[in-house]
């Protein structure tokens, strides 16, 4: 039994594992983008992306996977996100890369204000470029300030995963509740929690390991 | 002919007049030191020269290269580079990059903007300056393994690096303990007698008698007074140099 529920639960732990990476490979950029629109000069471009943030900040993730997921069909009547599983997955997925591409980018924007303007003035009177000055000067310090950050986020974003089952995204809970009904036992959804536990416990050691890296410069 | 011409250059932050019309000249091989109190302007004319900040009015003529002239509001980012090379900046904070060794932060630059300088070339000149600083054993340590002097004394490599007209101090031993400024000094004297052209902004006055060719006192915004040590700082003329020195030299 024990072997046969851990397999299943397995299956269900690939659903959640297909969400997060996703969800990290695409809000990951996008939230470096939007941290530059939030600081942009322009009023037009930094007003709107900072009231977008407040809003995504604000609200729950449940909610926003709620109105992305059925809020196309009621307001347009479009079926924006396809039939079945798919749709689902989609809907989902475009919600929580919003999600944390806004939380990413306040991340990211705190990470590239905290560098001293020294360090811009010092790169522009040896005479680099705007990109070599990011590319070459700002980047590593940026990355070496938000690993911890970042790796709290991330690690929440393992077990907020499970929150997509409210629009019936199949992952690692759903698979644990499903032995309630079809055998009458509790204990596969308790034992969701080790899943979740160990894969944290990777992401804890691999973030350690990055901020050990650039422990070489202050 | 003038190596550095500035005429009526102005800066207003707000409303508040920083500089109000500076003009001088400089020579070739010259060191040249500016004085005076904090707010005098000496550290924005020195940041107008730069560059890093933009002048209101005014030129700024380098080798006989209109370099600034106020009425060109917009220069291209590209243009903008190529005219600061000019200068070479020591800032107070050294700000040297710290993900960099010692030997990093003085060959980044050229390698990135001296295209036609072979990488072999550039990391003998970045060596040979570093000995000179006297940090040949220092090569490979990062920033935060060394101390304020030593750090001041890279930072200088790093700005001699890019073969600078002229090389700016920004009071390159105000953030350094007393015991380190020395070292610091030493090395900028040794420039100085090996005629590198030098702007040094500085509250050494002592430093600054023994090393300079030229000496400008700034108060409020303009050049109150200007001439050799032996003028401004031993028979000044004017009333605010007068009041100025005595304050430092009791």
């Amino acid at each position: 039994m024990f072997t046969s529920v851990t397999i299943s639960l397995l299956e269900g732990f690939l659903g959640t594992l297909k969400l997060f990476s996703l969800t990290l490979l695409f809000s990951l950029p996008l939230g470096l983008i939007i941290s530059f629109g939030s600081m942009s000069k322009n009023a037009v471009v930094r007003v709107p992306i900072r009231f977008i943030i407040w809003v995504v900040r604000g609200t729950p993730l449940m909610l926003q996977l709620l109105i992305f997921f059925y809020g196309p069909g009621i307001f347009f009547g479009v079926n924006l996100w396809g039939a079945g599983d798919s749709g689902r997955f989609t809907a989902a997925l475009v919600a929580f890369v919003f999600n944390y591409a806004c939380y990413f980018s306040e991340i990211f924007r705190g990470g590239i204000q905290s560098i001293p303007k020294g360090q811009y003035e010092a790169a522009a009177v040896l005479g680099l470029t705007k990109s070599q000055t990011f590319f070459k000067i700002v980047l590593l310090q940026v990355v070496k300030r938000i690993v911890p950050p970042i790796s709290n986020e991330v690690i929440t974003l393992v077990k907020d995963t499970s929150l997509a089952r409210v629009i019936a995204f199949y992952e690692i809970i759903w698979e644990g509740e499903r032995f309630i009904k079809s055998a009458g036992i509790i204990w596969p959804l308790f034992y969701t929690g080790v899943f979740y536990l160990i894969f944290s416990g990777l992401l804890t050691l691999l973030f350690g390991y990055i901020e050990k890296r650039l422990d070489y410069f202050k | 002919m003038a190596i550095l011409e500035v005429h009526e250059l102005k800066k207003k932050f707000d409303e508040d007049e920083v500089l109000k019309g500076i003009s001088f000249n400089m020579e070739k091989g010259q060191t040249l030191s500016i004085l005076g109190s904090s707010g005098s302007g000496k550290t924005t004319l020195l940041r107008c020269l730069n560059l890093l900040e933009t002048p209101d009015e005014g030129t700024i003529t380098v080798n006989g290269d209109l370099l600034f002239f106020a009425n060109v509001k917009q220069l291209k980012e590209d243009e903008l580079r190529k005219k600061r090379l000019h200068f070479g900046m020591v800032f107070q904070q050294f700000n040297l990059f710290p993900q960099y060794t010692a030997l990093e932060n003085v060959i980044l630059a050229p390698k990135l903007v001296k295209k036609d300088m072979e990488s072999a070339e550039i990391l003998e000149r970045g060596k040979v300056l570093l000995n000179k600083m006297g940090l040949s054993d220092r090569m490979d340590n990062y920033p935060h393994q060394l101390s304020g002097g030593q750090q001041q004394r890279v930072a200088i490599a790093r700005a001699l690096a890019l073969n600078p007209d002229i090389l700016c101090f920004d009071e390159p031993t105000s953030a350094l303990d007393p015991e380190l400024t020395g070292e610091v000094l030493k090395v900028i004297k040794e420039l100085s007698e090996q005629n590198t052209t030098m702007i040094i902004v500085t509250h050494e006055i002592a430093f600054a008698r023994e090393v300079s060719d030229e000496i400008i006192f700034m108060d409020q915004g303009v050049i109150a007074e200007q001439g050799p040590p032996s003028q401004v700082i031993d028979n000044p003329n004017n009333e605010r140099t007068k009041q100025f020195l005595s304050n430092y030299l009791k």
